[in-house]
């Protein structure tokens, strides 16, 4: 369910794509800060998002500093240093804690639960750190197992629970904002949740697995995605956002699609199968 | 489609658990559902009559609205969804009063619609069999009014496929598909991404690579 959440590189100046870096840079120095090294492995772009969207909304002191890491070793590389990056490195390791403990329960994948293991210390102190963060993001996973299992057919409900889910995240700070920021989170979780689904699709049914679009025409999906987006872009133009606004509208029209468009360019070269060759 | 033996479209006898429903229907959607079956109309008639079957055995309980969960009530009052933007669907309505006599059953359906009672409009409609236009018409109002645009969405586009010359039914598709239709237009000006994922990943996984030999001390 994540690493939607990126920037069409082709379409950022040098500059943006310094800069995004520095974002992304910060926080896995970030995860490594506060999590341990190994941490880095859960390393996502939709919690790089995060950083970028709250810098630009609360603009914190941020430091840019500049340093080596092991996938850099020759060449330092900018990164920034902020309260939201170790925020943010929290979440992405809530949110990667219980996605390992999902691989393991849905497929039974055994490095998944080992890894789980390794960040159960991190997960309980993030637990303590951010009740509120902590309290919905727990519920809203129960709430989305019991949908899967029951097998609901609207795929509305289901997105709206991840959705409450991913708003929960993007509200960083009681104030005037978070209700908006709730809002916003929101919506773009809906999305990612559909998108998720879209992609998925043909694979869960094959190994009849959940997924909330199995009664949904597929000739509609498109549609849909851009419905929620579109909803998705209402909550956002009513946060006060100027700084970096290029770089998060490059993300939110064009770069949050490169999943989608990568999909169907492997769909239209996939060879036939075999009950579409022609006899 | 109103199925008269839903159990029998999925091989059940009606005394099934839930578990045991919703394994028969994952099984049969993997044999039926059109995705795997490009071009095979046999199969996209037969996954239809499995969806409604399976409908028709779930919803026997009372419908269920995205703002049912977690939320309290002024909460979701507060976050929900208003495709109409304040407009109200019945305003200039003409073509209601011949529908409405024609269809004399959807009477409660327009009430409720009309005071606002969404989930009430929504229960009547389900224990409605006939599905005609009309039906899916005041269905896709109902749920986009409730915040659950996925099914709004499709059900608007089922009325006019049922009935494409209904001036009525081409409007509120208009007005659902309005912010997805203006952010379609913004994103194509932007251009869609035509990057490969790999170059992408390249950095992350040797990252990856890195911490799971090494472990901590890195």
């Amino acid at each position: 369910m994540f690493g939607y959440v990126i920037a069409n590189f082709e379409k950022l100046t040098i500059e943006e794509k310094q800069h995004y870096q520095a974002c992304y840079c910060g926080l896995c120095k970030a995860l490594k800060n506060q999590c341990g090294a190994i941490s880095r492995i859960t390393l996502t772009y939709d919690m790089t998002f995060l950083v970028l969207f709250l810098t630009a909304l609360y603009k914190p002191n941020t430091a840019i500093k500049s340093g080596r890491c092991l996938t850099h070793p020759f060449k330092p590389r900018q990164y920034w240093k902020n309260e939201i990056t170790d925020y943010a490195a929290d979440m992405n390791l809530l949110l990667a804690y219980y996605n390992l403990l999902d691989n393991w329960i849905d497929d039974r994948k055994v490095l998944s639960l080992w890894k789980a293991k390794l960040f159960q210390k991190q997960y309980q102190r993030i637990a303590v750190q951010y009740p509120k963060q902590y309290a919905v993001i727990d519920n809203c996973l129960n709430e989305l197992s019991e949908l899967e299992k029951s097998g609901e057919l609207n795929p509305d409900i289901s997105a709206d629970c991840f959705g409450r889910l991913m708003g929960e995240i993007f509200v960083w700070q009681e104030d005037e904002s978070a209700k908006k920021l709730r809002a916003f989170g929101k919506a773009l979780g809906k999305f990612i949740y559909i998108l998720d689904a879209c992609l998925d699709l043909k694979d869960d049914i094959k190994k009849e697995r959940y997924n909330p679009l199995v009664a949904i025409s597929s000739a509609n999906f498109k549609d849909i995605l851009n419905l929620l987006m579109g909803e998705c872009i209402e909550k956002y133009k009513l946060l006060p956002i100027l700084q970096d606004k290029n770089l998060i509208d490059n993300i939110l029209y064009s770069g949050i699609w490169t999943r989608y468009e990568v999909e169907k360019r492997k769909q239209t070269k996939e060879p036939l199968s075999d009950n579409q060759r022609p006899l | 489609m109103i199925i008269s033996d839903p159990y029998k479209v999925l091989g059940l006898s009606p005394t099934a658990s839930n578990e045991e429903i919703t394994k028969a229907y994952r099984k049969l959607a993997k044999k039926y559902h059109p995705d795997l079956n490009h071009g095979n109309a046999e199969a996209a008639k037969k996954m239809s009559e499995i969806n409604a079957a399976y409908d028709q055995i779930k919803s026997g309980n009372v419908y269920r609205t995205s703002s049912d969960g977690g939320y309290s009530n002024q909460d979701a009052g507060e976050e929900m969804h208003t495709p109409f933007g304040g407009f109200d669907p019945f305003g200039d309505f003409n073509s209601f009063n011949s529908q409405s006599a024609e269809n004399p059953q959807f009477d409660p359906v327009i009430s409720y619609l009309r005071a606002g009672y969404y989930g009430e409009a929504l229960y009547v409609l389900s224990a409605i069999t006939d599905r005609n236009a009309p039906w899916y018409y005041y269905s896709a109002i109902a749920h986009a009014s409730i915040g659950n645009i996925i099914i709004a969405l499709g059900h608007s586009k089922t009325a006019i496929q049922m009935e494409p010359h209904n001036l009525e039914y081409q409007r509120l598709y208009n007005i659902i598909q309005n912010s997805g239709r203006m952010y379609q237009q913004q994103s194509q000006s932007f251009g869609m991404p035509t990057v490969t994922l790999n170059r992408i990943c390249l950095a992350l996984c040797l990252t990856n690579l890195c911490c799971i030999f090494c472990g901590r001390q890195c």
